[in-house]
């Protein structure tokens, strides 16, 4: 029977895919000649609610559909994979902006049914536990990580395989796997695309690093604003314990590994690692000083593996590749592929897994389609909130953790925001600043006190009333809190409001 | 050990220290408002960053750990600027303002000041003062939220250093603010022990008294001229304080950092209940009853009281023998105080009728301990806590009682210390133990010996303990294989299963230490459960080791020493025996009077020979026993049959109001001498402030007496006579006023040809026992001397509560009063429904003797069928519905256990009037 493919992602819904599917269900009851597989979506956002129809010669796309168009388009002929205008997107695998990606890490991600552990399975998934549990030995694991170049995902970029290695050195008793989902860098989503789309391989990453590292519990910490994530792995996690995936005998092998979903209550810096954990251990959650490393000391005072959701997601194509495919992809030290996410003032925003090595301006033409017509680029920030704002010149910059870093920029998350001269320069710069002193937890002086106070200079600018010395408070402040923060959302909170003052035309010097 | 550089000096550092631990052992000033001493590193106010060589970031030194080789520089440029701005930022917080009564000094603003940091920098319009909170409701500290800085240290200490969690951040950013959950202090669940006001270093959580000094307008004479190190004077964990002086006058009692007992510590009673030392009930003048009525006093003169004392007690043992005047000396006097006082007994009376209130507290343990090991005292040190695998907590409630060590126990327990607690309650260390042996009251025994029949029967015993240092095992191992867990179930409801648990955690531990309180010792079986737990450590070989031992926690200030000195009226000092003739001789010879060797009366054989006609007068010495002791109405009889009492306190306490004459005491504060603590550390106890009025402390009191009864005795100072002491005693031979200088000194010290300056004794039993081998007492266990019946079906239990002390003679004399202002009857929520009590009404309670009516408080702290309450307030006479039960070898009475039956009041009264 013929199958309707349809994104349930969080994105998907938010405009309108969940009434599509009310829809498809109501035709389906009466037809009854199509299946309905859910997935998540493939990231190309702009193209949504999208319906995917399995035709021999591939999956056949139709854009943007509303509820009301899916009874004419059954009618239409759309089961077949009928032209039917304005939907009709042809192969889905021939649209250009998921053409031009190379997909790893999202390779399942709006493809398979998401909650299916057998659709998993069935795509390759489960081989590289596979592997790990009875061909590798776990420091053949830890090579296997190292030798693939992968870097850490959330942001710091440290290198996974050196991290597992650390971890799997100490001797203790517990140790522990944390998969950090708790992605609070507004424009930002790939952690809960991939949570939404593609869990077990989330789970299968985590349960892989479990082995190689000798931990039996782990924890995923999904954001409190991702409740769809936590149900999706909810199921996920559920189904997998019941079929030997997770659980205290993992695919037979003996090896116990379960894993537990929490959520914290919606603050920003819970996504700092060691925030993260100590609100997992039910505390405030507020920057820990490193070191000790969460790898030596982490949750309840074990070594933990703290890593990012699309690390983790990772790691089952790599050892199920080889490390080598994946290393040969990416430029430098940035190895293999980055998932941006393109999001603002573009014409086509989505999301990118793209080999590193590109630069930033291919990305906003190729994939982000531009800034709208008759609009001019003001800025793009890169990497969060904490992250330097960009202009048109810096745009060559190719997307590389490095060169980013050389350029005094952070690739961070992958979170491309852009910004067109509807923006008054002024008021992002503001916008920047209390984001971080909404976000700052309170506990280190400089962040606390500091990001309170630039606030207020630049709302005294923006309502008109700058003094002579502003520039000198706003610079003293931004000094200390680079040299003395305790964590990066102190020492970077400033970054973007300087780089915007320095840059952006109009500010007050 | 890494060897460090510090601004081009070199160190060296233990494997795993910080820069800041460095930089303060070597007086290095590196800056930081949000580090202490007594706190784990925290991080937060990043003043202490410095640039470590090869690093592109700065580091705080506060979280920096040392490494080999390592080269600081504590204040380049760059620093120094950081620094500046981040105070600056500090300052716009909080105005720069200050107030005294936090910590030691002005933190923050003495930064301020070096770093020439400005105020106003980054104030004005900008400036947003965080909303203003004043929390004036604990009864010693007041918290203003303007002036607090977030360093948290306040919020660190309560959980850290006291485990109690009251303080919590709330917010985030620069919203963030302390607040007492659940809003306010009194709503709170705060102990009032002050950590956090220790550490405040802006003064936003400040003492009230010190901030009421500091608003009162002083005349020069009386700023704050000074300071003088004692020991707290009351619970026998002997915390080290410094007074802080002014005029005469004490503005703040404040815990010392370098004592091993408290360090740094104290509870609410030591820190802040000293108002009673200036609160005009003290007694200023000595008082003769005028008239055949109790309590019709004049003033007298000292000259015209000494002279009648003399002479009244010369008379009685003229005409009724050595036999007719009898004294208790108390175990809240110095050790120079019961030395003169038993030494005046001995001497001026010519009997050995002495005895001290430690009779009702740890007589029984004293005894017990004897027989097993052959000494009393506790055989392990506080600092132990520290060392020890398990602790075993039975009848005892620390974080009230002693609250000191149960923050202690507590903060053991959340490092990984075992904690297994045997109490009828669930008292507070109930919510941090791995087991909890609920027993009914009165029951010890048999727990105990159920526990000792699980680990022999497991084969969890330390056999070769028992080979090489014990005796009598036989006999014990067929005493205890009667005490299964099942068989101590019935006894005891204790769960068989839970029982075992607790029995292979105390056996398996590596080192386990026991500390007990009188819910041990005042039973009838006082003794028998002192030696079954003795028993338990011998078993597993938990006793000379570090970590393990039996440590009773003694109640009173100076419950060890008060026995250490004589005041008892079968030994002398250190329980040398009278009826040993070279024991004697040194005695006579320094005393050159004749000791009697006739063993005297206990307090309850003082009790029956006065009720009999015998004894004839008593002078009590600091000792309410007309309040505190069992079966009151029976004491009151007997002391109202006295023909002369002479009563020394610093109240008109109850014991007072029958007294003849009334002698004027000073305090602890108000007088110098020395007190042991229940660890067997000598420590000093120096005159903090003059007493008022014509007050004079007991040992000046003693002298005029026995040089009135023409048997001077003379010491000018209390050193001479700790002198005294040493000479007579060769376990205290080693201890002078000199060498206590220094902290104090655990006995014993002995002083031998080759050793002068003995360090004291930290842990005794080590290689012998003072018996040669330790001998089991297998002990059988007999049901507590009153059980529930259908008339009286509750089991009522009598203890503390964290606010009062005792008698509560002194601390409902303090604000506490109000804090607390009566004795509560707890019962279980089902016996509130079966008796129809309601929370906050009164209840009348009766037993056989008498009844007193008592405000309920349901709780489910106590089991059902038992209920609580405590024995501070005179209103209640609580004490007066419990017998004259007793440990059955020391006369210890059985406070622990009664059977009453508890009425509501309204009710009672309304069917009076329908009837």
């Amino acid at each position: 029977m013929t199958e309707l493919f349809l994104s349930q992602d969080t994105s998907s819904r938010s405009i309108g895919s969940r009434d599509v599917l009310s829809a498809l269900r109501t035709e389906q009851l009466q037809r009854g000649d199509f299946d309905l597989v859910l997935t998540g979506s493939r990231g190309a956002f702009f193209l949504e609610p999208m319906i995917e129809v399995s035709t021999p010669g591939g999956r056949v796309g139709y854009a943007n559909v509303h509820a009301e168009d899916v009874p004419a388009l059954l009618d239409g002929g759309m089961l077949d994979g009928a032209e039917i205008r304005p939907f009709y997107l042809g192969l889905v695998d021939d649209i250009p902006f998921l053409q031009k990606q190379e997909r790893i890490t999202f390779r399942n991600c709006g493809i398979i049914q998401a909650g299916s552990l057998e659709d998993y399975l069935e795509v390759g998934g489960g081989e590289a536990l596979r592997r790990a549990l009875f061909e590798l030995t776990p420091e053949q694991i830890i090579e296997e990580v190292k030798r693939s170049g992968l870097l850490g995902r959330g942001g710091a970029a440290f290198p996974a395989g050196l991290k597992w290695q650390t971890v799997a050195n100490c001797g203790s008793d517990e140790k522990y796997v944390v998969a950090n989902g708790d992605e609070g860098d507004p424009g930002t989503y790939a952690d809960r695309m991939l949570m939404e789309g593609d869990p077990f391989a989330l789970l299968e990453g985590m349960a892989v690093c479990a082995v190689a590292v000798g931990a039996h519990s782990g924890f995923i910490y999904v954001r409190a604003e991702y409740p769809r994530a936590r149900q999706v792995l909810q199921h996920a996690v559920d189904v997998a314990r019941d079929s030997g995936f997770l659980g205290h005998n993992l695919l037979g092998s003996g090896f116990a590994f379960d894993v537990e979903i929490r959520s914290g209550a919606g603050a920003y810096v819970c996504g700092e690692e060691t925030a993260l954990l100590e609100s997992l251990e039910g505390k405030r959650g507020m920057v820990r000083p490193k070191p000790p490393y969460p790898a030596v000391q982490g949750l309840f005072g074990k070594p933990t593996v703290i890593n990012n959701i699309t690390t983790l997601a990772t790691i089952p194509p790599i050892l199920r590749q080889g490390a080598d495919r994946y290393a040969a992809l990416g430029i430098g030290r940035s190895r293999g592929t980055i998932a941006l996410q393109l999001a603002g003032a573009l014409r086509t925003p989505g999301l990118v897994e793209v080999p590193f090595g590109i630069t930033l301006r291919q990305v906003l033409d190729t994939f982000g389609g531009g800034v709208q017509e008759g609009r001019q680029l003001l800025a793009v920030q890169t990497g969060g909130p904490l992250g330097d704002v960009l202009t048109e010149q810096s745009l060559d910059l190719p997307v590389e953790f490095d060169a980013f870093a050389a350029a005094g920029g952070m690739l961070g998350h992958g979170g491309i925001v852009v910004y067109d001269d509807r923006t008054e320069p002024l008021e992002l710069a503001h916008r920047l600043m209390a984001f971080c002193a909404e976000e700052s937890c309170g506990k280190c002086a400089p962040c606390r006190i500091g990001t309170q106070r630039a606030t207020e200079i630049l709302a005294s600018w923006l309502a008109g009333e700058a003094a002579a010395d502003d520039r000198v408070l706003l610079n003293d402040i931004a000094f200390a809190m680079r040299g003395a923060s305790l964590c990066a959302l102190g020492s970077s909170a400033c970054t973007p409001v300087i780089s915007a003052l320095n840059l952006l035309p109009g500010m007050p010097r | 050990m890494p060897g460090i550089t510090i601004d081009g000096n070199n160190y060296e550092a233990a494997e795993g220290t910080t820069l800041m631990e460095v930089a303060r052992r070597e007086g290095l000033p590196i800056s930081s408002v949000c580090y202490s001493d007594h706190l784990q590193s925290y991080g937060s106010c990043r003043l202490c960053v410095v640039q470590v060589e090869g690093q592109r970031a700065l580091s705080a030194a506060c979280t920096t750990v040392v490494r080999e080789g390592m080269v600081v520089e504590t204040g380049t440029p760059e620093v120094r600027r950081i620094r500046r701005t981040l105070l600056e930022l500090y300052l716009s917080e909080n105005a720069g303002q200050y107030r005294p009564g936090g910590s030691a000094h002005a933190e923050l603003n003495d930064l301020a000041t070096e770093y020439e940091a400005s105020p106003l920098r980054f104030q004005g319009e900008r400036h947003t003062v965080r909303q203003a909170t004043v929390d004036n409701t604990g009864p010693y500290f007041s918290f203003d939220s303007s002036l607090c800085i977030l360093c948290a240290r306040c919020v660190r200490a309560c959980d850290e250093v006291q485990g109690q969690n009251v303080l919590h951040l709330e917010g985030r950013g620069f919203s963030t603010r302390v607040v007492a959950d659940p809003g306010t202090f009194d709503a709170s669940a705060c102990v009032t022990c002050g950590a956090c006001v220790k550490e405040c270093p802006t003064g936003a959580l400040s003492d009230k008294r010190v901030l009421e000094q500091s608003q009162r307008p002083l005349p020069a004479h009386e700023t704050p001229d000074r300071t003088v190190r004692t020991t707290c004077a009351y619970c026998g964990v002997g915390c080290q304080f410094e007074a802080q002086v002014s005029g005469n006058r004490i503005i703040r009692m404040y815990p010392v950092d370098d004592s091993p007992v408290n360090m740094g510590h104290a509870c609410v009673k030591g820190r802040y209940a000293f108002d009673y030392v200036r609160h005009p009930d003290r007694l200023t003048r000595p008082l003769i009853r005028q008239s055949e009525k109790p309590g019709d006093f004049r003033e007298g003169s000292w000259d015209e009281v000494v002279a009648l004392i003399a002479s009244r007690f010369t008379k009685l043992l003229e005409s009724n023998g050595p036999d007719a005047v009898a004294c208790i000396s108390s175990s809240r006097g110095t050790n120079e105080e019961n030395y003169l006082m038993q030494k005046f007994t001995r001497i001026c009376l010519g009997n050995n009728h002495i005895d001290n209130c430690a009779r009702v507290c740890h007589s029984s343990t004293v005894a017990g301990m004897q027989e097993v090991f052959g000494t009393g005292a506790a055989t392990n040190s506080l600092a132990d806590i520290e060392s020890t695998r398990l602790i075993l907590a039975v009848g005892c409630n620390p974080t009230e009682a002693h609250p000191v060590v149960g923050a202690r126990i507590k903060r053991a327990v959340r490092r990984g210390t075992k904690l297994i607690v045997i109490d009828p309650r669930k008292i507070e260390l109930t919510r941090y133990a791995d087991v909890h042996l609920q027993l009914r009251p009165g029951t010890n025994v048999a727990v105990l010996n159920g526990l000792a029949n699980v680990i022999i029967s497991e084969g969890l015993a330390d056999e070769r303990f028992i080979a090489e240092r014990t005796e009598n095992y036989d006999a014990y191992r067929e005493t205890v294989a009667a005490y299964t867990p099942e068989s101590v179930e019935e006894i005891s409801g204790v769960p068989a299963d839970l029982l075992r648990r607790a029995a292979r955690l105390y056996a398996t531990s590596g080192a386990s230490m026991a500390y007990h309180g009188l819910g041990v010792t005042e039973h009838l079986t006082g003794s028998y459960g002192v030696m079954a737990l003795a028993d338990l450590a011998i078993l597993t070989g938990n006793v000379g080791r570090p970590g393990t031992g039996i440590n009773p926690l003694r109640g009173q200030n100076n419950v060890q020493g008060s026995c250490d000195v004589g005041a008892l009226p079968n030994v002398l000092t250190a329980y040398q025996k009278p009826s040993d003739p070279d024991v004697r001789a040194r005695f006579e010879a320094e005393w050159r009077w004749p000791v009697p060797q006739q063993p005297g009366w206990k307090i309850p054989e003082m009790w029956e020979a006065a009720l009999a006609g015998k004894l004839k007068a008593m002078w009590i010495m600091g000792y309410d026993a007309a309040q505190t002791e069992p079966n009151t109405d029976l004491v009151r009889g007997a002391l109202a049959n006295l023909d002369f009492l002479v009563v020394s306190d610093l109240f008109l306490s109850e014991t007072a109001l029958l007294a003849h004459v009334v002698l004027p005491a000073s305090g602890a504060l108000e007088k110098d001498g020395t007190f042991t603590n229940g660890e067997r550390r000598v420590q000093r106890v120096r005159r903090v402030v003059d007493p008022p009025g014509e007050a004079l402390s007991d040992a000046e009191a003693i002298c005029e007496v026995a040089a009135a009864m023409g048997k001077p005795m003379l010491h000018r100072d209390p050193s001479e006579i700790m002198d005294e002491i040493a000479r007579l005693t060769p376990s205290l031979a080693g201890i002078s006023y000199e060498r206590l200088e220094d902290g104090g000194l655990q006995w014993p010290v002995p002083v031998t040809h080759e050793v002068s300056n003995h360090p004291g004794t930290a842990i005794l039993h080590t290689d012998r026992f003072p018996r040669g081998l330790a001998r089991f007492a297998p002990v059988e266990y007999v049901p507590p001397g009153e059980e529930p019946d259908e008339r009286y079906p509750l089991v009522l239990i009598t203890g503390r509560v964290l606010q009062h002390y005792n008698a509560g003679t002194m601390t409902r004399r303090t604000r506490l009063g109000e804090v607390v202002d009566r004795d509560l009857l707890e019962v279980h929520p089902d016996d509130a429904q079966l008796y129809g009590l309601k929370d906050h009404c009164q209840a009348r309670v009766e037993s056989r003797r008498g009844s007193v009516c008592l405000t309920v408080r349901v709780s489910e702290r106590v089991a059902p069928g038992t209920a609580f309450t405590s024995f501070h307030f005179p209103e209640a006479q609580v004490n007066t519905l419990l017998s004259s039960s007793a440990d059955v070898i020391t006369r210890c009475p059985e406070y622990k256990v009664l059977a009453v039956r508890a009425t509501p009041l309204r009710l009672r009264y309304d069917w009076r009037g329908i009837k």
